[in-house]
């Protein structure tokens, strides 16, 4: 991009935050805020992105991701799937003032099962983080099962993300796994099944990285 | 089809009737309402019947004998009436005008006026519900909608008779008497400067063809109807070029002393649409009734600030 172009993008940014044209979403996601915050977290961490093919082009999934100290792996997943040009919507927000809509401008949104059904409807990438593991590595953490129940009841792939970093450091290492196709079915056996079919995978990759 | 249409006074009634008097099927139609039709009336009959006076609602019913009813006597908090006077007629002229009809034969089909106010939105409330969401008011005039689609369901059940259940986004236009309109087109517009919430609306024209659809296309249920995208209150502020003005908290008393001083009253459902947001799924409309909004909230919202506040006209001396 010439100095000229990169000039009139961010006139262009400028004017449509002063005219009140931006575009918002529903859940009050703010893409071109994010895209840009994405791109300028280059200057904050170096990801090494591995099996970002595993990342359909388009449609609903639901990325389970892994938390050490859980402060910066929502951010840093967001900003590694921003290269596959999908914005990441991480379940988990407080519905309060101030945080939770600031959050939800980054594409956070609550974490309840409705919300996520009416994501995975219009086809959008949802994140859940398996808990937090502060103690040990290679422990993958637990999943929420009822977080699990929208994406088996409407089929929608299972992407497992391992993230390896210090929380201080500069380099993340990001990798994502093979999706798993879940096959239309619904009930507590079926969640518990998948949920130890991601933590299975999550931990072979974070062994990787 | 002998169409009765409740609330013909409104804005939207007025536009659902002068479409219907346009169409062949359509033998007759009769608006009853407390105020008169907003325009004039070529081929429907009005009645001037005050939904708070119940015998005189269903003697009207009975006497005209419709098959097809187009329930739109839903009476808005502060849009045409205070806010009591405005849920009590709607409530007292929903039971008396689904009273009327549960004793009538050859009825076909009834079409409900509802809104999105119906979710409600409690604290951790799913931010765009569709219809299979339970409803869960948090407002009187959510509340009030949701007694009428209640009662509207008990008369499907009881006669048959396929009931289609409208839940529309709020509505603006320039010459829609809403408070939402009112307020957003105040010269300084408090926003919510904690939340900032997005909340979607409904063109005045994309909910007429819509309840017209909806007659034709008889499907019993609920559908949310619903423009797409959604705006902030302060994207509508900016886009008016009004002065957006962030306010929280107690703030908020305050400014709706302001704002009914100024002329837009607030009633509770507008508080909670601008501190909490109002949007809601409206993709299975057009699979049910066979109708898509032509509008989005962008446009909704450009199309309320087209109409220009006052005018002032140029006065020469030698003529005055």
């Amino acid at each position: 991009m010439t100095p000229v172009e990169l000039a009139r993008s961010v006139a262009d940014i400028v004017t449509r935050r002063v005219k009140g044209t931006y575009s918002i979403d529903p859940w009050g996601f703010d893409a071109e805020l994010t895209g840009l915050l994405a791109d300028a977290s280059r200057l904050r961490w170096s990801i090494e992105l591995r099996g970002a093919d595993h990342v359909p082009a388009e449609g609903p999934a639901l990325v389970v991701f892994t938390r050490r100290y859980g402060i910066s792996e929502p951010y840093v997943a967001a900003a590694a799937l921003h290269r596959t040009r999908r914005p990441l919507r991480v379940v988990g927000v407080p519905d309060m003032p101030v945080v939770g809509p600031a959050l939800r401008r980054l594409g956070g949104v609550l974490a309840r099962p409705e919300e996520m059904t009416s994501l995975f409807r219009v086809g959008e990438v949802v994140a859940i983080p398996l808990s937090r593991t502060p103690r040990d590595r290679f422990d993958p953490g637990a999943i929420d099962p009822v977080l699990l129940e929208p994406a088996l009841r409407l089929g929608v792939p299972v992407l497992p993300v391992a993230l390896a970093g210090r929380e201080l450091g500069r380099r993340w290492y990001v990798e994502i796994g093979a999706p798993i196709h879940t096959t239309l079915r619904s009930g507590p056996l079926a969640d518990a099944e998948l949920a130890e079919q991601v933590r299975a995978h999550v931990t072979t990759m974070l062994g990787h990285a | 089809m002998r169409v009765l249409i409740t609330g013909i006074g409104g804005e939207l009634g007025t536009r659902v009737a002068m479409l219907l008097e346009e169409e062949q099927e359509v033998e007759s139609v009769l608006g009853i309402d407390i105020d008169p039709p907003r325009r004039r009336m070529r081929r429907a009959d009005y009645m001037r019947v005050d939904p708070l006076r119940r015998q005189r609602t269903i003697d009207a019913v009975r006497a005209f004998e419709p098959s097809a009813v187009l329930h739109l006597g839903i009476y808005e908090p502060n849009a045409r009436t205070n806010a009591g006077p405005a849920l009590k007629r709607t409530e007292i002229g929903t039971l008396a005008t689904f009273g009327a009809l549960s004793g009538l034969d050859g009825l076909d089909r009834i079409v409900v006026r509802s809104g999105i106010e119906v979710y409600g939105r409690r604290r951790g409330a799913p931010s765009f519900p569709d219809e299979t969401t339970p409803p869960d008011p948090t407002t009187s005039f959510g509340s009030a909608l949701l007694h009428v689609e209640e009662s509207a369901l008990a008369l499907a059940e009881s006669t048959g008779v396929p009931v289609t259940v409208l839940r529309m986004a709020p509505l603006v236009g320039p010459h829609f008497p809403s408070p939402l309109g009112r307020y957003l087109r105040l010269p300084v517009v408090p926003v919510s400067g904690v939340f900032d919430p997005p909340f979607s609306l409904l063109h005045q024209e994309d909910a007429a063809h819509a309840i017209v659809a909806a007659l034709h296309a008889g499907h019993p249920g609920i559908v949310n109807v619903v423009g797409h995208g959604v705006v902030t209150g302060l994207q509508a502020a900016r886009m008016g070029r009004r002065v957006a003005l962030p306010i929280f908290g107690p703030a908020w008393h305050s400014a709706r002393l302001v704002s009914n001083l100024a002329g837009a009253p607030m009633p509770d459902h507008v508080v909670e649409l601008l501190r909490r947001g109002r949007t809601a799924d409206g993709c299975r409309v057009e699979e049910t009734i066979g109708f898509r909004p032509a509008h989005s909230t962008p446009d909704v919202v450009k199309h309320l600030f087209e109409w220009a506040s006052v005018v002032y006209l140029e006065v020469e001396p030698e003529a005055a």
